[in-house]
């Protein structure tokens, strides 16, 4: 995993070496779920919402609250 | 064998595991499950709103949770409390040092905070009683500058630093409840979870962090970048994380497989990720650049579908507004647009 690794390892502690090897046992114990269902879940939620999405579907003009107002006088 | 070869072997076998143990989750890619996915239509975003007012680079902007408010942060030593409708100045205020970099809005509306070169965050209360907006509190402990922050409520907020901490304060004592400690180089940006059990960092030494807020722990770490992540963000269910970095790229990790499912690049982008924000259903990544543009990806493809072009100065931060509304753009041209 590129980047990790302390730039200076040579000037790395024990004590700091017993924490990173700690911390990588967190990380290893970690329970993963497939690629495929983690995909699954991403595309499904894009689906759900994308017509809620008003970047992806826009909503009428009238409704966009950053339309340009246009204020009618009227002269009595 | 001496206890500091023992480690650096244990250091390297864990690695290994972690590596082998990812792959054995990888039965398909993104790319494959996105294959009968037609790409999104091209994305031509207005802007509606050009919000003018500071007089220097604008570093940071965050909008508030009503998707109508939103605040900025400049160099020129203020933070501007906007009405994005209107593009009326709410608040206008000063701030004791200028060099700022960050700028959070609470969820409540009630407070904003900031902070940079002096290493402190500081929290304004919004909703004094006789009306003048005031410093409430000064959060300083970081031994580096602050790159970013984030409320958990009005009582609580993360903090990223120079110094590769984060850090979660209580506001009410201005007091450190725990330090999070891991990064190898500058914490640069961090973000909070949906549910606000989570917030992930993103740092200068290529990585981001998920930390578990209660636990105080880091639970995972994802690398794949080649150069600093600037920007992190949560995919809107929580379950996986955009980053943005240096690299020119954007990648994308799913929490729960624990690994990259896609990196958003182009060999005509050469120019670092400085910010990001997606679209409210995750499909649309929108990503800011040094070339003074934003690139808008469709997430699941990795193709882009659209550029924001409008500011003549590198995009400095980016933000989508709560109801999914708006994108707002903040840049080293002094001025915020808003785009739909």
């Amino acid at each position: 995993m590129k980047g990790d690794t302390p730039v200076n390892s040579t000037m790395m502690s024990v004590g700091q070496a017993r924490k990173l090897v700690e911390q990588l046992k967190i990380e290893a114990s970690f329970c993963r779920i497939k690629v495929s269902k983690a995909a699954a879940d991403l595309m499904a939620y894009c689906d759900a919402h994308s017509c809620d999405d008003p970047l992806i579907s826009p909503v009428p003009i009238s409704e966009n609250p950053y339309r340009e107002k246009k204020f009618f006088c009227a002269l009595l | 064998m001496g206890e500091m070869e023992e480690l650096r072997k244990e250091m390297e076998n864990l690695k290994d595991q972690i590596t082998a143990a990812r792959k054995t989750f990888q039965d398909s890619t993104l790319q494959e499950a996105a294959a009968g996915v037609t790409v999104v239509g091209r994305v031509q975003l207005k802007t509606r709103k050009t919000l003018r007012g500071h007089l220097a680079k604008i570093y940071a902007m965050h909008w508030g949770t009503d998707s109508t408010l939103c605040v900025s942060a400049s160099q020129d030593g203020k933070l501007i409390v906007w009405d994005t409708i209107t593009t009326n100045k709410v608040n206008a205020i000063p701030l004791k040092s200028s060099w700022v970099m960050t700028c959070a809005y609470a969820p409540s509306g009630n407070l904003v905070a900031c902070g940079g070169l002096d290493n402190m965050c500081s929290i304004y209360n919004l909703k004094g009683k006789d009306g003048n907006v005031k410093v409430m509190r000064e959060l300083a402990a970081h031994t580096g500058y602050l790159s970013c922050c984030r409320f958990l409520s009005d009582t609580e907020i993360i903090t990223s630093s120079g110094d590769c901490t984060c850090v979660l304060w209580d506001i009410e004592t201005g007091t450190q409840k725990t330090v999070f400690a891991g990064h190898q180089g500058d914490a640069m940006s961090l973000g909070v979870s949906p549910d606000f059990k989570f917030f992930i960092s993103g740092a200068c030494d290529f990585t981001a962090k998920l930390w578990d807020i209660r636990e105080a722990e880091c639970r995972q770490t994802f690398g794949g970048h080649e150069s600093d992540i600037n920007a992190i963000g949560f995919f809107p269910n929580g379950n996986a994380v955009i980053t943005g970095s240096d690299d020119a790229t954007c990648k994308l990790y799913d929490l729960r497989a624990d690994q990259e499912l896609l990196t958003y690049q182009d060999s005509s982008i050469m120019c670092g990720v400085t910010s990001l924000a997606p679209s409210k259903s995750g499909r649309l990544l929108l990503a800011g650049h040094d070339d003074f543009n934003v690139n808008i990806w469709d997430m699941l493809k990795a193709e882009r579908v659209g550029v924001l072009a409008g500011h003549d100065n590198r995009v400095s931060c980016i933000g989508v507004s709560t109801d999914g509304m708006a994108c707002c753009t903040g840049s080293w041209d002094s001025f915020l647009k808003i785009w739909n």
